[in-house]
């Protein structure tokens, strides 16, 4: 709290609470509002008795909230630049030996991470990286094909729901605009660079968040049957699915548990590892890191070979990021050749067509 | 801003669509300004309020619909989770259980609802919740319909 220059500020004005609590709370309301270019009931700063709080409203205290959330998630981009996994240990460097340890064993599978806003969206931002991200790089035009047929369901499971189509039907426009994006040769073509700019970019971001989050909430609503025992463990036995979906799933921001990643998965049909980074330890001294592949259902007919996946995403109590397998050299040269070929290919076919 | 015009104009559409559909919601844009609207609602049967018909006014953030819009009654209203003063509302949706799946019509189901059924456990208005966390049933009812008398119908002769 102490490190950055704007924090002491507030902090500041914190202490000044107790001489002159409502100039104070008047002051920093006025800043919050002021940023948000909103008026605030009074702009003089009246005495601590002529206070009038009856202008003192429960939105004032939102924003003020949704302020200090705001200039949190600032401090991190919604999706970060890839970082080998040496930096993940420099993080834990004078902390606990069991991390130290485990993130040791990663770096025999995975050679780097990349770092997303820790905002409550930060699963579906991930998943959402790390699935164009795959695709831009294998150019698998097969997936995409399938996936799409896979979001025109999720479209009609919506509408069977009930849910106006104005609602949603933005936010899947946003994915698909993206997804056929990343398929080079067309012509709203864009490049890993480029990818990685939409992806940071606020708005573009959250709409894709919202897609993802319309696409779970109607999966647990078509298979509500399905996900209403684990929504009551969840919820204490208190909550409906309907409920759930409304106030855990739907809302920006809320954060990503086992039911939605499952709802996910099994939605768009892309299996999701996730790889536990926490201090558990075995009994025997051992230590494992352990990981959870989501095997999306519809993937992995029965007595099948699901696919392996290709989404995986690093999870520490409380946040996801993306992670990065190491790729054996020959399958990767092998993806590199293709690639090109592929490229060149494309190239070739232009040339011809203009001749 | 292109996208909150973009999806307020999308609602306006499906308001003047839907008018017949229901009669107890009466959604009106700003001539001048889409981000402006006003709501008459009638208040439901079987409530203090019934027979009244209550103004709402809405204000649209840039970012709508990733956030709530601002909604307020401009219709005195004696209800637990009212501002009496400011008409400010306590309802969740208009809060952080806010979701894009809302719409500026469901927001005025929601408002109807939540007149039905107060919850006098997060009272903005403290003497409406008190009355109904005390028992006083009847004390309640006869304070919100002589509001609503007053307030929220037509003037008689």
């Amino acid at each position: 709290m102490h490190n950055s220059p704007a924090e002491d500020g507030v902090e500041e004005e914190c202490c000044s609470l107790n001489s002159n609590p409502s100039a104070a709370v008047d002051s920093v309301l006025g800043q919050s509002a002021l940023r948000l270019g909103l008026g605030v009931g009074s702009s003089q700063t009246p005495g601590p008795d002529e206070y009038d709080w009856s202008s003192f409203r429960d939105d004032d205290i939102l924003h003020q909230q949704s302020n200090i959330l705001e200039e949190e998630a600032e401090k991190m981009l919604c999706v970060g630049e890839k970082e080998p996994l040496s930096a993940l240990a420099a993080e834990y460097q004078s902390g606990s030996p069991i991390l130290l340890e485990k993130i040791k064993m990663l770096s025999e599978h995975y050679s780097g991470i990349r770092r997303t806003r820790g905002d409550g969206n930060c699963f579906f931002r991930s998943f959402m990286f790390s699935y164009l991200e795959h695709i831009l790089e294998t150019q698998d035009k097969a997936e995409v094909y399938r996936i799409k047929s896979d979001i025109e369901e999720c479209k009609k499971t919506l509408q069977n729901l009930g849910y106006a189509d104005f609602t949603f039907e933005d936010y899947f426009d946003t994915f698909i605009e993206l997804l056929d994006g990343v398929i080079q040769g067309g012509e709203g073509s864009i490049s890993a660079k480029e990818l990685l700019q939409k992806c940071q970019d606020r708005s573009y971001s959250d709409s894709m968040v919202m897609f993802f989050r319309f696409v779970t909430s109607g999966e647990i609503r078509r298979r509500a049957e399905f996900f209403e025992p684990f929504i009551l463990g969840f919820t204490n036995g208190i909550g409906t699915v309907d409920q759930f979906c409304k106030t855990s799933v739907e809302p920006m921001g809320e954060e990503s548990d086992h039911i939605h990643i499952t709802a996910l998965s099994d939605t768009l049909g892309v299996a999701v590892r996730i790889v536990y980074l926490d201090r558990s330890s075995c009994d025997g001294g051992v230590l494992n890191v352990n990981h959870h592949d989501f095997v999306a259902s519809q993937d992995a007919p029965e007595g099948g070979n699901p696919s392996r996946p290709f989404v995986t995403l690093l999870y520490r109590p409380g946040h996801y990021d993306i992670l990065y397998g190491k790729l054996p050299p020959s399958l990767s040269l092998s993806l590199s050749l293709y690639i090109y070929i592929y490229i060149s290919s494309e190239s070739l076919m232009a040339l011809w067509r203009r001749g | 801003m292109q996208a909150s015009r973009a999806r307020l104009f999308k609602e306006y559409k499906e308001v003047q669509r839907e008018k017949a559909a229901d009669p107890d919601i009466q959604l009106i844009c700003d001539d001048s300004n889409i981000f402006k609207w006003t709501a008459l609602i009638k208040g439901p049967s079987e409530t203090p309020y019934e027979g009244g018909v209550f103004q709402l006014a809405f204000a649209i953030p840039e970012q709508y619909p990733l956030l709530p819009p601002q909604v307020r009654f401009l219709t005195k209203i004696f209800h637990p989770n009212v501002h009496f003063k400011t008409g400010e509302i306590c309802l969740d949706i208009l809060k952080n259980a806010w979701s894009p799946a809302w719409t500026l019509q469901s927001v005025c189901r929601a408002i109807i609802a939540l007149m039905a059924h107060p919850e006098p456990d997060s009272p903005l208005n403290c003497d409406s919740g008190n009355l109904l966390r005390s028992g006083d049933l009847r004390g309640y009812r006869s304070m919100a319909r002589m509001y609503t008398k007053l307030a929220a119908m037509p003037k008689k002769g």
